[in-house]
């Protein structure tokens, strides 16, 4: 499957947040955690709820989680 | 491996119905020939549903039992769901055209020979249970791609 052109600063983030965990991540957002994995890698686009549910998690506005970068990869 | 619950329980019912399916088929093809087809047919076919329900139960309390807890289904396990349910629908639907190309060829090509009724009903058994294990593997797949 291809990866998707939805980027994100995810890792990052968790690690500026006092490294927080991706298990701790998927509790707050109500995914599995392997669902975090596949959003971190780029290889799944959440919906734009999750994605919200993320940036809330992660206190940041939605932009600085994820960007589109169409044609990368 | 770093599987999910979904994911473990995907392969507990493909593992299921490829044991259940490898012993009833060729008992089915032998039963449909059998002076006593369709009671045997009717056993075999409670036998095959009480031996996967079984499988399934202790499958799935030994699963609980070793796993975390995580959240139920997600988003991304609908996805997958409908991905591999589309998927499957080709297949069913590709065997079912199959089947009825059969039955119609008999009219024009005697030298077929003509299916019974049970020998039908068993080719829709097997097309149900063969869309039900591609979309079981497709399932699999998905996850193990990422989406």
């Amino acid at each position: 499957m291809a990866a998707t052109q939805v980027r994100n600063h995810i890792r990052k983030l968790r690690f500026a947040r006092d490294e927080m965990t991706q298990q701790k991540l998927a509790e707050q957002v109500g995914v599995t955690r392997q669902t975090i994995v596949a959003i971190e890698k780029e290889k799944y686009s959440p919906s734009l709820e999750v994605a919200f549910k993320i940036a809330l998690a992660l206190g940041e506005p939605l932009d600085a989680v994820f960007f589109y970068a169409p044609g990368a990869k | 491996m770093d599987l999910t619950s979904k994911e473990k329980s995907t392969w507990g019912l493909l593992l299921g119905i490829v044991v259940v399916s490898v012993y009833y088929f060729p008992q089915a093809i032998d039963a449909v020939d059998s002076a006593a087809g369709s009671w045997r047919l009717i056993g075999l076919s409670i036998a095959g549903v009480i031996a996967l329900v079984v499988i399934e139960i202790i499958y799935h309390v030994i699963i609980a039992a070793v796993s975390p807890r995580e959240a139920g289904e997600d988003e991304r396990d609908k996805l997958i769901d409908l991905k591999a349910e589309r998927l499957a629908g080709f297949v069913l639907g590709f065997i079912l055209f199959w089947i009825v190309g059969r039955i119609i060829a008999t009219t024009a090509m005697p030298e077929l020979g003509e299916p019974s009724v049970l020998m039908v009903a068993v080719w829709i058994l097997a097309a149900l249970t063969a869309s039900e294990v591609v979309k079981l593997l497709a399932v699999i797949g998905y996850y193990r791609v990422g989406n």
